[in-house]
């Protein structure tokens, strides 16, 4: 009997075909026994027929190893006869039979025992089930060379699970506090259920509930769905709140690729009646109706402190896709591009990297209807843009939603004769078509204490700009205008990296930046989490 | 007409109200009135529509680029600019018992009437007109019911009540339109023969009940009894708000479902001319187009046929060539 445990260890489909079998080899003798020498089998007990048990082991071990040899360096043929599942109660057969579907096509013994533990990786991926046991065993007497393969699965007992953890959503661009429930496997199709409750850093926070099928109808990849109610507090930054009720359909989603539709009625409000004359006018209901993809290629070799490879993300929103012409019309693209070069010496590495996105309306007068402000860039905050991976959003040394296009906010007049203005309060509208670029040198710090720990030191700059676009605004676009609205900043720091996030204390100095921006030449935090 | 408007706010006023339908600068009940009090008082101002947000209490508002005067601040958008200094049309009245008891009056008895006529008391088409046409169908739809229950509960309105607070309401619209009937009598203004705040808000809540609200209103039909209030109502209309103002709003595209009479008869005769020109001219086009159709089969036709014929030769020498 044969037994495939632990596929986990040797998940990788390009892991060496030669160590799986090797692996899986010594304990096959019986099975190959019976399955190749079938025909022999009688003959050889005629003729060996051994007096003690000492030598009917030598006898054994020696068949074992011709046996090694044999494999190892030639093909030997096997067919597979039938795929028997056991365990299943609640679980339909159908949805186990299509992970285990390529066993049915293996011709050798190799093959077969590659295309096993691909199977045992998947069932166990589908997150339902406690155990799984692949295995071989020797076909009907009459067939010759063939295996009978079996299934064991051992359903969870207990579908209930919780969860409390620290993610990051990309949606909120920053991370959250998240609690959440799942329910597996209620119908038995693989489907997982779950509700969760997120509190973010920024004042967000999130109500949601999903459910993700691992396979529906003939679709390949996993299909997922979720409701969710969103609130956004943006009163500081923008003088505006947001709230969504939105349901997401996730119908495509590989290593590489993922494809998303989206709609949600969206609400902005502004609770404290000071908002600038720009917000004002977006405020009200909207029904927001797109469909999103997403192209990622990460080859580097660590996401928190990357030294060598590069990245690729590219984001398309097309936004309208409603039969009602009413929806939000909007084309948004995103593109992140990342490299890091090693340089070897003292574990440094030279990180650079180029965001750029663009945002514009379409349909009927696209030409003069302002952008739709929640989809707008924004860029500041504190977060690191080595680690950040997805579009244009940080600029060390600025605050959050610090930059770009501003109004001033609405002025009441008190009895008193303070000036309103302290920096004359002012919302950021953020804008249409935003760049950023920066280069971090990081590099380990000569104390070995520091070095254990990971802890090592950067020196970067940053560079990034915001324009507005929408409302005829591109006809005065001039590159000499452009180049005037680039913001820079460098510095350098500290990085902490821990179990749930990487902290970072630098000293900023801005080296660049416009009269009403957020920014402040000096010491800060920073935290950031894994994408 | 008295004003007053301080230096300091003369940078051009904005107000943000909602779409005009029904033949009406705005059909809202509580935007129609600011409207009317800013022609009143003769001064210029832009307009801006806010179209997606009917729910919200802080429509209408008149804004500059720092300044605003929010509808649900102080006492209203009126009252904010009358304290603000930028407009004020009630001095010397706006302390008289007689108007300020006046003034109460529309503001509870003939609003909540009108607030009932919209929500409750027709099939809520003037109402899906006015606040819902630009929103998307799922949530225009949404808004509308979550709108019909808050103003049933606003009202006292529920099943056991129904009955008798809609008698009561209109009861009262009656007992408002009488009182303010004879309050008129001959005169153009309901006080010192000068348009004020109370006239504004009088003046908005008749246009939308005689123009917004269907025929089949009850409302309707008791201001219809007061005849003297009707051509109030007509003849400020045609002074203040039709008097050079063309339609601001192109989207809008709604034609008024009824107006007086003689509204109608000027504008059938042009159409008719007009329609008569643009068919002639299409009639025109048609033509011509017939016409290069049919040269352009014909040439096909024949070029068609020419190499038809080639081709035939063609074969009979390769069937000569062949045979031979």
């Amino acid at each position: 009997m044969v037994k495939e445990d632990n596929p986990i260890s040797q998940v990788d489909e390009d892991e060496d075909e030669k160590e799986s079998s090797n692996g899986g080899e010594e304990e096959e003798e019986d099975d190959f026994d019976e399955d190749e020498d079938e025909d022999e089998d009688e003959e050889e007990e005629e003729q060996q027929l051994p007096v003690t048990s000492e030598s009917r082991m030598r006898a054994e071990r020696a068949r074992m190893e011709g046996i090694f040899h044999r494999i190892s360096s030639e093909r030997v043929p096997l067919r597979v006869h039938d795929v028997l599942i056991k365990g299943n109660n609640k679980t339909k057969e159908s949805l186990i039979e299509a992970e285990v579907e390529a066993l049915k096509n293996a011709t050798s013994v190799q093959e077969l025992l590659q295309a096993a533990t691909i199977a045992n990786a998947r069932l166990q991926k589908l997150d339902i089930f406690d155990s799984v046991n692949i295995t071989l065993d020797s076909g009907p007497p009459e067939l010759p060379g063939t295996s009978n393969v079996i299934v064991q699965v051992v359903e969870s007992k207990n579908p209930l699970t919780g969860d409390i953890g620290i993610f990051t959503k990309p949606e909120a661009k920053s991370w959250s506090l998240e609690g959440s429930l799942k329910l597996k496997n209620l119908f038995g199709y693989g489907d997982l259920w779950d509700g969760s409750l997120s509190y973010g850093w920024d004042q967000t926070s999130e109500v949601s509930a999903g459910v993700s099928l691992p396979r529906f109808m003939r679709l390949l990849t996993p299909v997922m769905a979720r409701v969710s109610l969103l609130s956004q507090d943006w009163l500081k930054f923008s003088s505006y709140k947001e709230q969504a009720l939105g349901l997401s359909l996730g119908l495509l989603s590989t290593k590489n690729h993922d494809l998303a539709y989206n709609i949600s009625w969206r609400t902005l409000t502004d609770p404290s009646q000071m908002a600038s004359k720009s917000i004002r006018r977006q405020l009200g209901h909207g029904l927001l109706s797109h469909l999103k993809y997403t192209f990622k290629i990460d080859r580097r070799n660590s996401s928190l402190r990357p030294t060598r490879g590069f990245a690729f993300v590219s984001t398309s929103q097309l936004g309208g896709i409603f039969p009602d012409y009413r929806s939000l019309r909007f084309i948004r693209q995103e593109v992140d591009l990342r490299y890091a070069l090693p340089l070897g010496f003292a574990g440094a590495a030279l990180n650079f990297g180029v965001a750029g996105g663009v945002l514009f309306p379409w349909g009927n007068g696209f030409l003069n209807t302002p952008a739709s402000l929640p989809d707008r860039f924004f860029l500041g905050g504190n977060s690191s843009p080595v680690c950040t991976l997805g579009g244009p959003t940080s600029l060390l040394g600025f605050k959050t939603r610090g930059l770009g296009p501003s109004e001033p906010k609405r002025q009441v007049k008190t009895n008193s004769e303070d000036t309103n203005s302290d920096t004359s309060e002012r919302d950021f509208l953020g804008g249409d078509l935003a760049v950023t670029a920066f280069a971090d040198l990081s590099f380990d710090l000569p104390l070995k204490v520091l070095r254990d720990s990971n802890i090592h030191a950067h020196a970067f700059a940053c560079a990034g700009s915001l324009t507005k676009l929408t409302e005829n605004a591109f006809q005065d676009f001039s590159f000499q205008k452009y180049r005037d609205s680039f913001r820079s900043s460098a510095g350098f720091g500290l990085i902490v990296p821990t179990k749930l996030f990487r902290m970072e204390v630098n000293y900023c100095y801005i080296v660049r930046q416009h009269e009403e921006d957020r920014a402040k030449t000096g010491v800060q935090f920073s935290f950031s989490s894994p994408l | 007409m008295d004003e007053a408007i301080q230096s300091e706010q003369q940078q051009h006023l904005t107000l943000v109200i909602r779409k005009a339908c029904f033949g009406l600068p705005t059909a809202c009940p509580s935007c129609l009135p600011v409207y009317i009090y800013l022609k009143f008082a003769n001064v210029p101002f832009d307009l801006s529509y806010n179209l997606t947000f009917p729910d919200s209490d802080q429509i209408p508002y008149v804004d500059t680029d720092t300044y605003v005067a929010y509808n649900n601040e102080k006492g209203g958008v009126i009252e904010s600019l009358k304290e603000d200094n930028i407009v004020n049309l009630d001095a010397g009245v706006q302390n008289l018992p007689e108007w300020v008891s006046t003034m109460a009056m529309i503001n509870s008895w003939l609003s909540d009437a009108i607030l009932y006529e919209l929500w409750v008391g027709s099939d809520g088409s003037s109402a899906h007109k006015i606040y819902y046409s630009d929103l998307p169908w799922p949530v225009g739809k949404l808004l509308y019911l979550k709108q019909v229950h808050n103003v049933k509960q606003l009202l006292g309105i529920s099943k056991e009540t129904a009955e008798r607070r809609e008698e009561e309401i209109y009861r009262r619209a009656t007992m408002a339109y009488q009182a303010l009937s004879t309050k008129l009598g001959e005169e153009s203004f309901f006080s010192d023969n000068r348009p004020t705040s109370l006239d504004a808000f009088f003046l908005g809540h008749a246009l939308i009940t005689l123009y917004a609200l269907p025929e089949t209103s009850v409302l309707r039909g008791k201001l219809l009894e007061q005849a003297n209030l009707v051509k109030y109502a007509d003849k400020l209309k045609a002074e203040f708000l039709d008097a050079g103002s063309s339609s601001p709003d192109p989207s809008s595209s709604s034609v008024p479902r009824r107006g007086p009479s003689n509204w109608g008869s000027k504008p059938k005769g042009q159409p008719k001319r007009e329609r008569t020109q643009e068919e002639k001219s299409f009639r025109r086009k048609a033509k011509y187009f017939l016409v290069t159709q049919m040269v352009a089969v014909l040439v096909f036709l024949s070029l068609l046929g020419g190499s038809d014929d080639t081709e035939v030769d063609a074969d009979g020498d390769d069937g000569f060539d062949y045979d031979g």
